[in-house]
Protein backbone atom coordinates (compact mmCIF):
# COMPACT_ATOMS: atom_id res chain seq x y z
CA UNK A 1 0.00 0.00 0.00
CA UNK A 2 1.43 3.43 -0.84
CA UNK A 3 2.66 5.49 2.08
CA UNK A 4 0.05 8.20 1.44
CA UNK A 5 -2.78 5.67 1.68
CA UNK A 6 -1.34 4.14 4.83
CA UNK A 7 -1.09 7.62 6.34
CA UNK A 8 -4.68 8.33 5.48
CA UNK A 9 -5.83 5.08 7.02
CA UNK A 10 -3.98 5.86 10.23
CA UNK A 11 -5.49 9.35 10.30
CA UNK A 12 -8.97 7.94 9.80
CA UNK A 13 -8.52 5.36 12.53
CA UNK A 14 -7.27 8.11 14.82
CA UNK A 15 -10.37 10.14 14.02
CA UNK A 16 -12.55 7.11 14.72
CA UNK A 17 -10.84 6.48 18.05
CA UNK A 18 -11.28 10.09 19.09
CA UNK A 19 -14.96 10.01 18.21
CA UNK A 20 -15.39 6.81 20.22
CA UNK A 21 -19.07 6.05 20.84
CA UNK A 22 -20.16 9.46 19.70
CA UNK A 23 -23.10 9.63 17.27
CA UNK A 24 -20.72 11.32 14.87
CA UNK A 25 -19.21 7.92 14.18
CA UNK A 26 -21.29 5.61 12.04
CA UNK A 27 -20.74 2.38 10.19
CA UNK A 28 -22.88 0.77 7.51
CA UNK A 29 -22.49 -1.75 4.75
CA UNK A 30 -23.58 -5.10 3.41
CA UNK A 31 -22.68 -8.74 3.00
CA UNK A 32 -23.71 -10.64 -0.09
CA UNK A 33 -23.78 -14.16 -1.44
CA UNK A 34 -23.95 -14.60 -5.18
CA UNK A 35 -24.49 -17.63 -7.43
CA UNK A 36 -24.29 -17.69 -11.21
CA UNK A 37 -24.23 -20.13 -14.08
CA UNK A 38 -20.48 -19.47 -14.28
CA UNK A 39 -18.96 -17.76 -17.28
CA UNK A 40 -15.25 -18.39 -17.76
CA UNK A 41 -14.21 -15.62 -20.15
CA UNK A 42 -15.36 -12.54 -21.97
CA UNK A 43 -17.20 -9.48 -20.69
CA UNK A 44 -19.64 -11.58 -18.64
CA UNK A 45 -16.96 -13.53 -16.78
CA UNK A 46 -18.31 -14.57 -13.38
CA UNK A 47 -17.55 -17.21 -10.77
CA UNK A 48 -20.24 -19.76 -9.92
CA UNK A 49 -20.22 -18.77 -6.27
CA UNK A 50 -18.88 -15.62 -4.67
CA UNK A 51 -19.24 -13.57 -1.53
CA UNK A 52 -18.41 -10.01 -0.49
CA UNK A 53 -18.54 -7.84 2.59
CA UNK A 54 -18.21 -4.07 2.36
CA UNK A 55 -18.26 -1.64 5.26
CA UNK A 56 -18.22 2.14 5.29
CA UNK A 57 -17.10 3.97 8.43
CA UNK A 58 -18.07 7.63 8.52
CA UNK A 59 -17.06 10.22 11.05
CA UNK A 60 -18.95 13.52 10.75
CA UNK A 61 -18.47 15.66 13.87
CA UNK A 62 -20.15 18.57 12.03
CA UNK A 63 -21.78 18.92 8.60
CA UNK A 64 -18.68 20.88 7.61
CA UNK A 65 -16.14 18.14 8.29
CA UNK A 66 -16.11 14.41 7.69
CA UNK A 67 -13.98 11.37 7.07
CA UNK A 68 -14.84 8.16 5.26
CA UNK A 69 -13.21 4.75 5.25
CA UNK A 70 -14.44 2.02 2.91
CA UNK A 71 -13.36 -1.56 3.60
CA UNK A 72 -13.89 -4.53 1.31
CA UNK A 73 -13.44 -8.29 1.63
CA UNK A 74 -14.24 -10.89 -1.05
CA UNK A 75 -13.58 -14.57 -1.55
CA UNK A 76 -12.92 -14.26 -5.31
CA UNK A 77 -10.00 -12.01 -6.22
CA UNK A 78 -10.16 -12.91 -9.95
CA UNK A 79 -6.45 -13.71 -9.96
CA UNK A 80 -5.41 -10.40 -8.45
CA UNK A 81 -2.59 -9.86 -5.98
CA UNK A 82 -3.77 -8.45 -2.63
CA UNK A 83 -7.33 -8.45 -3.96
CA UNK A 84 -9.25 -10.26 -1.23
CA UNK A 85 -9.12 -7.65 1.52
CA UNK A 86 -8.47 -3.96 1.20
CA UNK A 87 -9.50 -0.34 1.11
CA UNK A 88 -11.31 0.99 -1.96
CA UNK A 89 -11.71 4.49 -0.50
CA UNK A 90 -10.31 6.57 2.35
CA UNK A 91 -10.77 10.33 2.38
CA UNK A 92 -11.55 13.43 4.39
CA UNK A 93 -14.08 16.09 3.39
CA UNK A 94 -14.29 19.77 4.27
CA UNK A 95 -17.35 21.82 3.30
CA UNK A 96 -17.65 25.56 2.92
CA UNK A 97 -20.62 27.73 1.95
CA UNK A 98 -19.26 30.73 0.05
CA UNK A 99 -21.69 33.04 -1.79
CA UNK A 100 -24.74 30.85 -1.26
CA UNK A 101 -23.11 27.83 -2.86
CA UNK A 102 -21.35 24.75 -1.52
CA UNK A 103 -17.64 24.14 -1.87
CA UNK A 104 -16.49 20.65 -1.00
CA UNK A 105 -12.81 19.81 -0.72
CA UNK A 106 -11.95 16.13 -0.62
CA UNK A 107 -8.52 14.62 0.00
CA UNK A 108 -7.60 10.97 -0.12
CA UNK A 109 -8.57 8.04 -2.34
CA UNK A 110 -12.08 8.14 -3.78
CA UNK A 111 -14.32 7.18 -6.67
CA UNK A 112 -14.78 10.06 -9.09
CA UNK A 113 -18.35 11.20 -8.31
CA UNK A 114 -19.65 11.06 -11.87
CA UNK A 115 -21.49 7.74 -12.25
CA UNK A 116 -25.22 7.97 -12.94
CA UNK A 117 -25.48 4.30 -12.07
CA UNK A 118 -23.41 3.87 -8.91
CA UNK A 119 -25.58 6.19 -6.86
CA UNK A 120 -25.82 4.30 -3.56
CA UNK A 121 -23.44 4.56 -0.63
CA UNK A 122 -20.14 2.69 -1.11
CA UNK A 123 -20.45 3.43 -4.85
CA UNK A 124 -22.99 0.63 -5.27
CA UNK A 125 -25.30 0.60 -8.23
CA UNK A 126 -28.96 0.90 -7.33
CA UNK A 127 -30.17 -0.70 -10.52
CA UNK A 128 -28.42 -3.98 -11.32
CA UNK A 129 -26.14 -6.55 -9.72
CA UNK A 130 -23.26 -5.79 -12.09
CA UNK A 131 -22.67 -2.28 -13.44
CA UNK A 132 -22.27 -1.14 -17.04
CA UNK A 133 -19.02 -1.64 -18.93
CA UNK A 134 -18.13 2.00 -18.28
CA UNK A 135 -18.60 1.89 -14.53
CA UNK A 136 -17.17 -1.63 -14.24
CA UNK A 137 -14.00 -0.18 -15.75
CA UNK A 138 -13.94 2.92 -13.54
CA UNK A 139 -14.53 0.76 -10.46
CA UNK A 140 -11.83 -1.72 -11.37
CA UNK A 141 -9.12 0.54 -12.72
CA UNK A 142 -9.62 4.19 -11.70
CA UNK A 143 -9.35 5.63 -8.21
CA UNK A 144 -7.98 9.15 -7.86
CA UNK A 145 -5.60 9.47 -4.94
CA UNK A 146 -5.39 13.20 -4.49
CA UNK A 147 -7.48 16.33 -4.02
CA UNK A 148 -10.91 17.09 -5.43
CA UNK A 149 -12.70 20.45 -5.32
CA UNK A 150 -16.36 20.77 -6.20
CA UNK A 151 -18.42 23.95 -6.19
CA UNK A 152 -22.18 23.85 -6.72
CA UNK A 153 -24.75 26.62 -6.72
CA UNK A 154 -28.30 26.81 -8.00
CA UNK A 155 -28.14 23.58 -9.98
CA UNK A 156 -24.76 24.24 -11.57
CA UNK A 157 -21.68 22.32 -10.49
CA UNK A 158 -18.01 22.48 -11.43
CA UNK A 159 -15.38 20.12 -10.10
CA UNK A 160 -11.71 19.37 -10.61
CA UNK A 161 -9.38 16.64 -9.37
CA UNK A 162 -5.61 16.34 -9.23
CA UNK A 163 -4.38 12.89 -8.41
CA UNK A 164 -1.51 10.44 -8.18
CA UNK A 165 -1.61 6.78 -9.19
CA UNK A 166 -3.71 5.34 -12.00
CA UNK A 167 -0.77 5.21 -14.42
CA UNK A 168 -2.06 1.90 -15.83
CA UNK A 169 -5.61 3.23 -16.33
CA UNK A 170 -6.70 2.02 -19.77
CA UNK A 171 -4.99 -1.37 -19.70
CA UNK A 172 -8.11 -3.36 -18.87
CA UNK A 173 -10.40 -2.38 -21.77
CA UNK A 174 -7.50 -2.01 -24.23
CA UNK A 175 -5.55 -5.17 -23.47
CA UNK A 176 -7.80 -7.52 -21.49
CA UNK A 177 -11.20 -6.41 -22.81
CA UNK A 178 -14.27 -4.74 -21.35
CA UNK A 179 -16.19 -6.47 -18.59
CA UNK A 180 -19.45 -6.17 -16.70
CA UNK A 181 -18.55 -6.94 -13.10
CA UNK A 182 -18.32 -5.17 -9.77
CA UNK A 183 -14.73 -5.80 -8.86
CA UNK A 184 -13.82 -2.54 -7.09
CA UNK A 185 -10.06 -2.24 -6.99
CA UNK A 186 -8.53 -1.78 -3.56
CA UNK A 187 -5.51 0.37 -2.87
CA UNK A 188 -2.35 -1.57 -3.59
CA UNK A 189 -4.15 -4.35 -5.46
CA UNK A 190 -2.62 -5.68 -8.69
CA UNK A 191 -5.23 -6.93 -11.17
CA UNK A 192 -4.03 -9.14 -14.05
CA UNK A 193 -4.28 -7.68 -17.55
CA UNK A 194 -2.79 -10.69 -19.29
CA UNK A 195 -0.32 -13.45 -18.46
CA UNK A 196 2.52 -10.95 -17.94
CA UNK A 197 1.22 -7.54 -16.93
CA UNK A 198 -0.91 -6.13 -14.15
CA UNK A 199 -2.85 -2.94 -13.55
CA UNK A 200 -3.18 -1.07 -10.27
CA UNK A 201 -4.95 2.10 -9.19
CA UNK A 202 -1.95 2.72 -6.93
CA UNK A 203 0.59 2.59 -9.78
CA UNK A 204 2.58 5.83 -9.82
CA UNK A 205 5.55 5.01 -12.03
CA UNK A 206 6.30 8.23 -13.89
CA UNK A 207 5.66 10.75 -11.07
CA UNK A 208 3.26 12.71 -13.28
CA UNK A 209 0.03 13.93 -11.72
CA UNK A 210 -3.23 13.14 -13.49
CA UNK A 211 -6.22 15.45 -13.58
CA UNK A 212 -9.93 15.44 -14.19
CA UNK A 213 -12.57 18.15 -14.60
CA UNK A 214 -16.34 17.96 -14.64
CA UNK A 215 -19.39 20.16 -14.83
CA UNK A 216 -23.09 19.54 -14.55
CA UNK A 217 -26.47 21.17 -14.72
CA UNK A 218 -29.31 19.88 -12.58
CA UNK A 219 -32.95 20.79 -13.16
CA UNK A 220 -36.03 19.69 -11.28
CA UNK A 221 -36.00 16.19 -12.81
CA UNK A 222 -32.98 16.11 -15.08
CA UNK A 223 -29.21 16.22 -15.00
CA UNK A 224 -26.56 16.71 -17.69
CA UNK A 225 -22.89 16.23 -16.94
CA UNK A 226 -19.56 16.39 -18.77
CA UNK A 227 -16.35 14.82 -17.45
CA UNK A 228 -12.81 14.74 -18.75
CA UNK A 229 -10.11 12.43 -17.38
CA UNK A 230 -6.42 12.55 -18.25
CA UNK A 231 -4.00 10.32 -16.35
CA UNK A 232 -0.97 11.89 -18.13
CA UNK A 233 0.88 8.56 -18.01
CA UNK A 234 4.01 8.17 -20.14
CA UNK A 235 3.05 4.89 -21.82
CA UNK A 236 6.19 3.04 -20.71
CA UNK A 237 6.64 -0.30 -18.99
CA UNK A 238 7.80 -0.46 -15.36
CA UNK A 239 8.40 -4.07 -14.48
CA UNK A 240 5.07 -5.85 -14.66
CA UNK A 241 3.08 -2.62 -14.76
CA UNK A 242 2.61 -0.98 -18.15
CA UNK A 243 1.61 2.68 -18.10
CA UNK A 244 -1.22 3.56 -20.47
CA UNK A 245 -1.67 7.24 -21.29
CA UNK A 246 -5.42 7.70 -21.28
CA UNK A 247 -7.60 10.69 -22.03
CA UNK A 248 -11.29 9.97 -21.69
CA UNK A 249 -14.46 12.07 -21.97
CA UNK A 250 -17.83 11.14 -20.51
CA UNK A 251 -21.23 12.67 -21.22
CA UNK A 252 -23.92 11.69 -18.72
CA UNK A 253 -27.61 12.36 -18.48
CA UNK A 254 -30.42 11.40 -16.18
CA UNK A 255 -34.15 12.00 -16.08
CA UNK A 256 -36.53 10.99 -13.32
CA UNK A 257 -40.31 11.07 -13.44
CA UNK A 258 -42.17 9.69 -10.46
CA UNK A 259 -40.94 6.13 -9.94
CA UNK A 260 -39.13 5.99 -13.28
CA UNK A 261 -35.48 6.73 -13.98
CA UNK A 262 -33.78 7.07 -17.34
CA UNK A 263 -29.99 7.25 -17.15
CA UNK A 264 -27.35 7.18 -19.84
CA UNK A 265 -23.61 7.72 -20.14
CA UNK A 266 -21.28 7.68 -23.11
CA UNK A 267 -17.50 7.77 -22.94
CA UNK A 268 -14.72 7.80 -25.50
CA UNK A 269 -11.05 8.57 -25.80
CA UNK A 270 -7.63 7.33 -26.83
CA UNK A 271 -5.11 5.43 -24.76
CA UNK A 272 -1.52 4.71 -25.77
CA UNK A 273 1.57 2.81 -24.83
CA UNK A 274 5.11 2.90 -26.16
CA UNK A 275 6.98 -0.29 -27.06
CA UNK A 276 10.56 -0.07 -28.34
CA UNK A 277 10.08 3.62 -28.98
CA UNK A 278 6.96 3.11 -31.09
CA UNK A 279 3.69 4.63 -29.86
CA UNK A 280 0.59 2.47 -30.22
CA UNK A 281 -2.79 4.19 -29.77
CA UNK A 282 -6.06 2.44 -29.04
CA UNK A 283 -9.49 4.07 -29.23
CA UNK A 284 -11.91 3.20 -26.45
CA UNK A 285 -15.66 3.79 -26.60
CA UNK A 286 -18.47 2.71 -24.36
CA UNK A 287 -21.94 3.74 -23.33
CA UNK A 288 -25.14 2.53 -21.79
CA UNK A 289 -28.79 3.46 -21.43
CA UNK A 290 -30.89 2.16 -18.58
CA UNK A 291 -34.54 2.44 -17.67
CA UNK A 292 -35.57 1.57 -14.13
CA UNK A 293 -38.79 1.53 -12.18
CA UNK A 294 -39.04 1.70 -8.41
CA UNK A 295 -41.89 -0.28 -6.84
CA UNK A 296 -43.12 -0.27 -3.25
CA UNK A 297 -40.98 -3.33 -2.49
CA UNK A 298 -38.80 -3.76 -5.53
CA UNK A 299 -36.99 -2.32 -8.50
CA UNK A 300 -36.84 -3.51 -12.11
CA UNK A 301 -34.20 -2.34 -14.56
CA UNK A 302 -33.25 -2.96 -18.17
CA UNK A 303 -29.89 -1.73 -19.45
CA UNK A 304 -28.27 -1.80 -22.88
CA UNK A 305 -24.48 -1.51 -23.13
CA UNK A 306 -22.15 -0.93 -26.03
CA UNK A 307 -18.35 -1.08 -25.80
CA UNK A 308 -15.61 -1.11 -28.36
CA UNK A 309 -11.84 -1.17 -28.86
CA UNK A 310 -10.69 0.43 -32.10
CA UNK A 311 -14.26 0.51 -33.40
CA UNK A 312 -14.84 -3.23 -33.00
CA UNK A 313 -18.24 -3.04 -31.33
CA UNK A 314 -19.78 -5.33 -28.74
CA UNK A 315 -23.13 -5.07 -27.04
CA UNK A 316 -24.78 -6.37 -23.90
CA UNK A 317 -28.32 -6.43 -22.59
CA UNK A 318 -28.99 -6.73 -18.85
CA UNK A 319 -32.26 -7.25 -16.99
CA UNK A 320 -32.41 -7.07 -13.22
CA UNK A 321 -34.97 -7.21 -10.44
CA UNK A 322 -34.44 -6.52 -6.75
CA UNK A 323 -37.01 -7.44 -4.14
CA UNK A 324 -36.77 -4.95 -1.28
CA UNK A 325 -39.03 -6.08 1.56
CA UNK A 326 -38.81 -4.18 4.85
CA UNK A 327 -35.81 -5.34 6.83
CA UNK A 328 -32.22 -6.07 6.04
CA UNK A 329 -32.37 -8.61 3.19
CA UNK A 330 -32.54 -7.83 -0.51
CA UNK A 331 -32.76 -10.78 -2.93
CA UNK A 332 -31.98 -9.98 -6.55
CA UNK A 333 -31.72 -11.62 -9.95
CA UNK A 334 -29.90 -10.47 -13.06
CA UNK A 335 -29.85 -11.88 -16.58
CA UNK A 336 -27.29 -10.65 -19.09
CA UNK A 337 -26.37 -11.56 -22.63
CA UNK A 338 -23.46 -10.45 -24.81
CA UNK A 339 -21.88 -11.91 -27.94
CA UNK A 340 -23.68 -15.22 -27.65
CA UNK A 341 -22.79 -15.67 -23.96
CA UNK A 342 -25.52 -15.67 -21.34
CA UNK A 343 -25.19 -15.06 -17.64
CA UNK A 344 -27.68 -15.51 -14.82
CA UNK A 345 -26.91 -14.28 -11.31
CA UNK A 346 -28.93 -14.54 -8.14
CA UNK A 347 -27.83 -12.60 -5.11
CA UNK A 348 -28.85 -12.28 -1.49
CA UNK A 349 -27.70 -9.08 0.16
CA UNK A 350 -27.84 -8.27 3.87
CA UNK A 351 -27.49 -4.60 4.79
CA UNK A 352 -26.48 -3.34 8.22
CA UNK A 353 -25.79 -0.06 9.95
CA UNK A 354 -24.94 1.19 13.40
CA UNK A 355 -23.32 3.96 15.38
CA UNK B 1 -48.48 31.33 31.47
CA UNK B 2 -46.83 33.32 28.68
CA UNK B 3 -48.12 30.88 26.12
CA UNK B 4 -51.66 31.17 27.63
CA UNK B 5 -51.58 34.97 27.33
CA UNK B 6 -50.36 34.75 23.77
CA UNK B 7 -53.18 32.38 22.94
CA UNK B 8 -55.66 34.88 24.36
CA UNK B 9 -54.20 37.56 22.13
CA UNK B 10 -54.52 35.41 19.03
CA UNK B 11 -57.49 35.99 16.73
CA UNK B 12 -60.04 33.21 16.95
CA UNK B 13 -60.96 30.99 14.02
CA UNK B 14 -64.54 32.21 14.33
CA UNK B 15 -63.48 35.53 12.86
CA UNK B 16 -61.24 33.91 10.26
CA UNK B 17 -60.56 35.46 6.89
CA UNK B 18 -59.14 33.68 3.87
CA UNK B 19 -56.22 35.02 1.92
CA UNK B 20 -55.56 33.86 -1.65
CA UNK B 21 -52.25 34.91 -3.14
CA UNK B 22 -51.34 34.60 -6.82
CA UNK B 23 -47.59 34.74 -7.39
CA UNK B 24 -46.35 35.72 -10.85
CA UNK B 25 -42.95 36.41 -12.34
CA UNK B 26 -42.12 39.58 -14.29
CA UNK B 27 -43.52 38.03 -17.50
CA UNK B 28 -46.79 37.13 -15.80
CA UNK B 29 -46.11 33.38 -15.61
CA UNK B 30 -47.37 31.45 -12.60
CA UNK B 31 -44.68 30.71 -9.98
CA UNK B 32 -44.99 27.38 -8.18
CA UNK B 33 -43.24 26.56 -4.88
CA UNK B 34 -43.35 30.14 -3.60
CA UNK B 35 -44.00 30.51 0.13
CA UNK B 36 -46.49 33.19 1.13
CA UNK B 37 -46.98 34.03 4.77
CA UNK B 38 -48.80 36.70 6.74
CA UNK B 39 -47.06 38.14 9.80
CA UNK B 40 -49.46 39.95 12.15
CA UNK B 41 -48.55 43.43 13.30
CA UNK B 42 -47.95 43.75 17.03
CA UNK B 43 -48.67 40.14 17.83
CA UNK B 44 -46.64 36.97 18.25
CA UNK B 45 -47.63 33.36 17.97
CA UNK B 46 -46.38 30.65 20.28
CA UNK B 47 -44.13 28.05 18.66
CA UNK B 48 -46.02 25.29 16.89
CA UNK B 49 -46.06 21.77 18.29
CA UNK B 50 -46.68 20.10 14.95
CA UNK B 51 -44.86 17.54 12.84
CA UNK B 52 -44.24 17.84 9.13
CA UNK B 53 -42.66 15.46 6.63
CA UNK B 54 -39.92 15.88 4.01
CA UNK B 55 -39.78 12.61 2.08
CA UNK B 56 -37.08 11.33 -0.27
CA UNK B 57 -38.10 9.23 -3.24
CA UNK B 58 -36.21 8.38 -6.43
CA UNK B 59 -33.46 10.76 -5.25
CA UNK B 60 -35.88 13.66 -5.00
CA UNK B 61 -36.97 15.55 -1.90
CA UNK B 62 -40.76 15.68 -1.71
CA UNK B 63 -41.93 18.41 -1.47
CA UNK B 64 -39.31 20.64 -3.05
CA UNK B 65 -40.39 23.49 -0.77
CA UNK B 66 -41.85 22.86 2.66
CA UNK B 67 -43.19 25.73 4.78
CA UNK B 68 -43.54 25.23 8.52
CA UNK B 69 -44.17 27.36 11.56
CA UNK B 70 -41.35 27.95 13.99
CA UNK B 71 -41.23 25.12 16.49
CA UNK B 72 -42.28 22.44 14.02
CA UNK B 73 -40.54 19.06 14.06
CA UNK B 74 -39.82 17.65 10.60
CA UNK B 75 -39.40 13.95 9.86
CA UNK B 76 -37.17 12.86 6.99
CA UNK B 77 -38.33 9.40 5.86
CA UNK B 78 -36.31 7.77 3.09
CA UNK B 79 -38.72 6.03 0.71
CA UNK B 80 -35.89 5.02 -1.63
CA UNK B 81 -34.14 1.68 -1.92
CA UNK B 82 -30.78 3.39 -1.40
CA UNK B 83 -29.24 5.36 1.45
CA UNK B 84 -29.38 9.12 1.88
CA UNK B 85 -27.50 11.54 4.12
CA UNK B 86 -29.46 14.75 4.55
CA UNK B 87 -27.61 17.91 5.59
CA UNK B 88 -28.09 21.64 5.96
CA UNK B 89 -25.39 24.29 6.24
CA UNK B 90 -28.00 27.03 6.71
CA UNK B 91 -27.75 29.28 9.75
CA UNK B 92 -31.45 28.80 10.52
CA UNK B 93 -30.68 25.12 11.23
CA UNK B 94 -27.34 23.44 10.69
CA UNK B 95 -27.60 19.67 10.91
CA UNK B 96 -26.69 16.38 9.30
CA UNK B 97 -28.57 13.10 9.59
CA UNK B 98 -26.62 9.85 9.57
CA UNK B 99 -26.54 7.78 6.41
CA UNK B 100 -29.85 5.93 6.54
CA UNK B 101 -32.74 4.04 4.98
CA UNK B 102 -36.28 4.07 6.38
CA UNK B 103 -37.25 6.74 8.89
CA UNK B 104 -34.83 8.14 11.47
CA UNK B 105 -36.08 7.74 15.01
CA UNK B 106 -35.95 11.42 15.86
CA UNK B 107 -37.32 14.29 13.80
CA UNK B 108 -35.41 17.55 13.42
CA UNK B 109 -36.81 20.47 15.38
CA UNK B 110 -36.84 23.83 13.56
CA UNK B 111 -36.85 26.42 16.32
CA UNK B 112 -35.66 29.50 14.44
CA UNK B 113 -37.25 31.30 11.50
CA UNK B 114 -35.39 31.44 8.21
CA UNK B 115 -34.67 29.40 5.12
CA UNK B 116 -32.98 26.01 5.35
CA UNK B 117 -31.39 24.67 2.19
CA UNK B 118 -31.26 20.85 2.18
CA UNK B 119 -28.93 18.55 0.31
CA UNK B 120 -27.79 14.94 0.34
CA UNK B 121 -24.13 14.09 0.76
CA UNK B 122 -24.48 11.01 -1.43
CA UNK B 123 -26.52 12.60 -4.20
CA UNK B 124 -25.42 16.07 -5.22
CA UNK B 125 -28.44 16.55 -7.46
CA UNK B 126 -30.89 16.46 -4.53
CA UNK B 127 -31.97 19.82 -3.15
CA UNK B 128 -34.97 21.23 -1.30
CA UNK B 129 -35.93 24.03 1.06
CA UNK B 130 -37.64 24.31 4.40
CA UNK B 131 -38.98 27.79 5.08
CA UNK B 132 -39.63 28.41 8.77
CA UNK B 133 -41.96 31.30 9.52
CA UNK B 134 -43.17 32.92 12.75
CA UNK B 135 -46.83 32.52 11.90
CA UNK B 136 -49.33 29.72 11.33
CA UNK B 137 -50.73 31.66 8.36
CA UNK B 138 -48.74 30.46 5.39
CA UNK B 139 -49.09 28.53 2.16
CA UNK B 140 -47.03 27.25 -0.76
CA UNK B 141 -48.12 28.06 -4.30
CA UNK B 142 -49.21 25.25 -6.59
CA UNK B 143 -48.47 24.92 -10.31
CA UNK B 144 -51.06 27.61 -11.05
CA UNK B 145 -49.10 30.03 -8.86
CA UNK B 146 -51.87 30.27 -6.27
CA UNK B 147 -51.75 29.57 -2.56
CA UNK B 148 -54.61 29.75 -0.13
CA UNK B 149 -53.79 30.89 3.38
CA UNK B 150 -56.81 29.94 5.46
CA UNK B 151 -57.91 30.93 8.95
CA UNK B 152 -56.29 34.32 9.05
CA UNK B 153 -57.77 36.30 11.90
CA UNK B 154 -59.05 39.83 11.44
CA UNK B 155 -56.37 42.46 11.84
CA UNK B 156 -53.36 44.02 10.17
CA UNK B 157 -50.68 41.88 8.55
CA UNK B 158 -47.57 42.11 6.46
CA UNK B 159 -47.64 39.63 3.60
CA UNK B 160 -44.24 38.17 2.65
CA UNK B 161 -43.26 36.04 -0.31
CA UNK B 162 -40.20 33.82 -0.66
CA UNK B 163 -39.12 31.82 -3.68
CA UNK B 164 -35.95 29.69 -4.11
CA UNK B 165 -34.59 31.48 -7.16
CA UNK B 166 -35.80 35.02 -6.66
CA UNK B 167 -33.20 37.78 -6.94
CA UNK B 168 -34.43 39.74 -3.95
CA UNK B 169 -37.33 39.41 -1.59
CA UNK B 170 -40.12 41.80 -2.57
CA UNK B 171 -41.22 44.36 0.00
CA UNK B 172 -43.86 43.07 2.38
CA UNK B 173 -47.44 43.92 1.37
CA UNK B 174 -49.47 45.55 4.18
CA UNK B 175 -52.91 44.00 4.59
CA UNK B 176 -55.93 44.72 6.71
CA UNK B 177 -58.32 41.83 6.98
CA UNK B 178 -61.83 41.95 8.36
CA UNK B 179 -63.63 38.99 9.87
CA UNK B 180 -64.76 36.42 7.31
CA UNK B 181 -63.02 38.40 4.60
CA UNK B 182 -61.79 36.67 1.45
CA UNK B 183 -58.99 38.67 -0.03
CA UNK B 184 -57.26 37.83 -3.30
CA UNK B 185 -54.12 39.57 -4.44
CA UNK B 186 -51.30 39.11 -6.93
CA UNK B 187 -47.63 39.47 -6.08
CA UNK B 188 -44.95 39.80 -8.74
CA UNK B 189 -41.43 38.56 -8.02
CA UNK B 190 -38.14 38.92 -9.90
CA UNK B 191 -36.67 35.47 -10.60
Amino acid sequence: MPRASAGLLIALLAFASAANADDALQWSGFALLRASNGVERGPLREEKLSAQVQVGIDWTPTPFLGAHLHLLARDDDAGARRGKLGIPEAYVDANFVPAGGRLRLRAGAFFLPTSRENVDALWETAYTITPSALNSWLGEEFRPVGIDAQYSRRGLMAGATIYRGNDTFGALPAARGWSLRDHWATLGEWIPVDAEYFTSVSAENDERLGWSARGSWTGANALLQLTHIDNRADGLAYGRLFNWGTRFDIVSGEYTAGDWTLAAEAGWGPTFLIVDGVKYTTDLKTGYVLVSRLFAHGRATVRGDTFSVNDVDHHALTLAYFWTPPGHFRPGIELATSGGEHRAIIELRYSFAGH
Amino acid sequence: MRRFLLLLLMPSFASAATLVVDVRDARGAAVADAVVYALPEGRQFPPASRTAVMDQKNRTFIPHVLAVQTGTAVRFPNSDDIRHQVYSFSSAKTFQLPLYKGTPANPVWFDKSGVVSLGCNIHDRMSAYIVIVDTPHFGVTKKNGRAEVPTVGAGRYALHVWYPEMKDEPAAVPLTLAAADRKELTVTIRK
